[in-house]
């Protein structure tokens, strides 16, 4: 035999034999790889710029023809036009991304939302991630969405502005309830007004991203929940004192004074009815991690012309 | 059924055409009593207009609800239009609530304080809180 060591693992008898477990052996680490390599593919991180977005009505029109015609309202409903705007570009990046990511043909596509409003996407056969979700955020220019093959992802957009009418100290009174102590400090003791703003709006980020990935509403305990963080990196959170080891937090600037925060963890501490639209919501360990340490990439800037053209027939310049 | 009189001003645009269309109804048919769902925060739940509410109140909301969401005054805020839908976020809607209690002198608890997404939840509320408290203080 011209490998030895080879025959005496493998207990190899013939050449025949040794070339079958060779193949086998290839052929596991390309699935490997290739699994790894699909499951990162499960992380998507799309950003799109709506202010620079100034469409006719009949423009927009087209645009809104792409979305099923049931959820039109939701997108009407908006009184300000730069609420429909974000909006429906909210819904254009759901589905442009559930399409090119997964395969599912448009009008298969089925995203509905739980009682608190969290949108997700109906079971479908093409849905190869283990436990496929996203989130999206709009404010001010920005409308963004995450998604994520394993982990719950939740993800939250702030415009930092400054109060118009109010001091910076009234503004963020009445927000109080909802920081706990420790937070409320660095708030308050952040420095100028500049820095007190700045300091508020990154916390209040990263809780919407947080509140938002379990699928609650604003109004969880919030002052029961604690971010940690080293000069806003290493971000993880406690609940009711406890650290949370299986959730992740990022938080990173977008050009023009807003804050993104994005949040991965586990579905164990999700509200019941969004758990039910996951595939899973228990998992074995090492799986688990696998999710957990994927990559966070940064945001994919795209453009309402390119997601428009991801559907078909739609001619957006016409 | 019972007739309540309501007068309002209706704006409706169309996508496709911007048409102005200004209606006053003077009667408008609602049931009478609320049918209010177990999961208050449930979206598609429809919330009917009850009788409860006073006027004052309803307008005294709806200033709120204009001058924290940058409503031009004379715009018209329907009672049962969702804050979302007028452009309140997170933010605002915190904001609103936190005025509404210094406006009336209540005190909302979280829980309700998530019940509040449109002026006249927030006026039947309020006016609910503020007959506790009167009831309560002492004679």
């Amino acid at each position: 035999m011209p490998y030895p060591s080879i025959q005496a693992r493998f207990e190899i008898a013939t050449v025949d034999e040794f070339f079958k477990v060779m193949f086998v052996i290839i052929c596991f680490y390309y699935f490997l790889i290739q699994s790894e390599m699909e499951i990162e593919d499960g992380v998507q991180r799309w950003l799109v710029n709506t202010s620079n977005w100034d469409p006719s009505p009949h423009q927009f029109s087209i645009a809104m023809s792409v979305i099923p015609q049931q959820q039109h309202s939701s997108i009407t409903r908006f009184v300000k036009i730069e609420d429909r705007k974000r909006a429906l570009v909210s819904r254009l990046l759901q589905y442009a991304l559930v399409h090119q990511l997964i395969g599912i043909p448009f009008h298969e596509i089925a995203i509905n939302r739980t009682a608190q409003g969290k949108p997700y996407l109906e079971k479908h056969q093409n849905v190869k991630f283990p436990n496929f979700n996203f989130n999206v955020s709009h404010h001010g220019d920005y409308v963004a969405i995450a998604s994520e093959p394993i982990c719950l992802v939740g993800l939250d957009i702030v415009s930092c502005f400054i109060p118009g009418k109010e001091t910076v100290s009234d503004f963020i009174r009445n927000f109080s309830s909802y920081f706990s102590r420790l937070e409320w400090e660095k708030i308050v003791n952040a420095g100028s007004d500049e820095d007190v703003l700045d300091v508020f709006f990154r916390y209040w980020c990263l809780k919407e991203a947080f509140v938002k990935a379990l699928g609650t509403g604003v109004g969880y305990k919030l002052d029961h929940v604690e971010f940690h963080h080293k000069d806003w990196t290493n971000i993880y959170v406690k609940v009711d004192g406890d650290v949370l080891n299986d959730w992740s937090f990022w938080l990173s600037e977008l050009q023009g004074r807003h804050r993104i925060a994005v949040a991965r963890g586990h579905p164990r501490i999700a509200t019941e009815n969004f758990k039910k639209t996951l595939k899973q919501s228990h998992f074995d360990n090492d799986f688990y991690k696998l999710g957990f340490h994927l990559p966070n990439p940064v945001f994919v800037m795209r453009t309402v012309e390119e997601l428009c053209s991801l559907f078909p027939h739609m001619e957006l310049n016409a | 059924m019972a007739a309540v009189p309501v007068t309002c001003v209706r704006l409706t645009t169309s996508m496709h055409t911007t048409q102005i269309v200004g209606r006053t109804s003077t009667m408008k048919l609602v049931p009478m009593g609320r049918v209010k769902s177990g999961f208050p925060s449930l979206r598609t739940s429809r919330f009917q207009i009850s009788c409860s509410a006073k006027p004052e109140t309803l307008n005294k909301v709806c200033e709120v609800v204009k001058t924290q969401l940058a409503l031009a005054s004379d715009s018209v805020v329907e009672p049962d239009t969702k804050f979302a839908a007028l452009g309140a976020d997170s933010l605002d809607t915190v904001e609103i609530v936190m005025t509404l209690e210094e406006e009336f002198g209540i005190s909302v608890e979280e829980e309700n304080s998530q019940n509040i997404t449109t002026v006249q939840e927030a006026a039947d509320l309020i006016e609910k809180l503020v007959e506790k408290k009167n009831a309560s203080e002492p004679a």
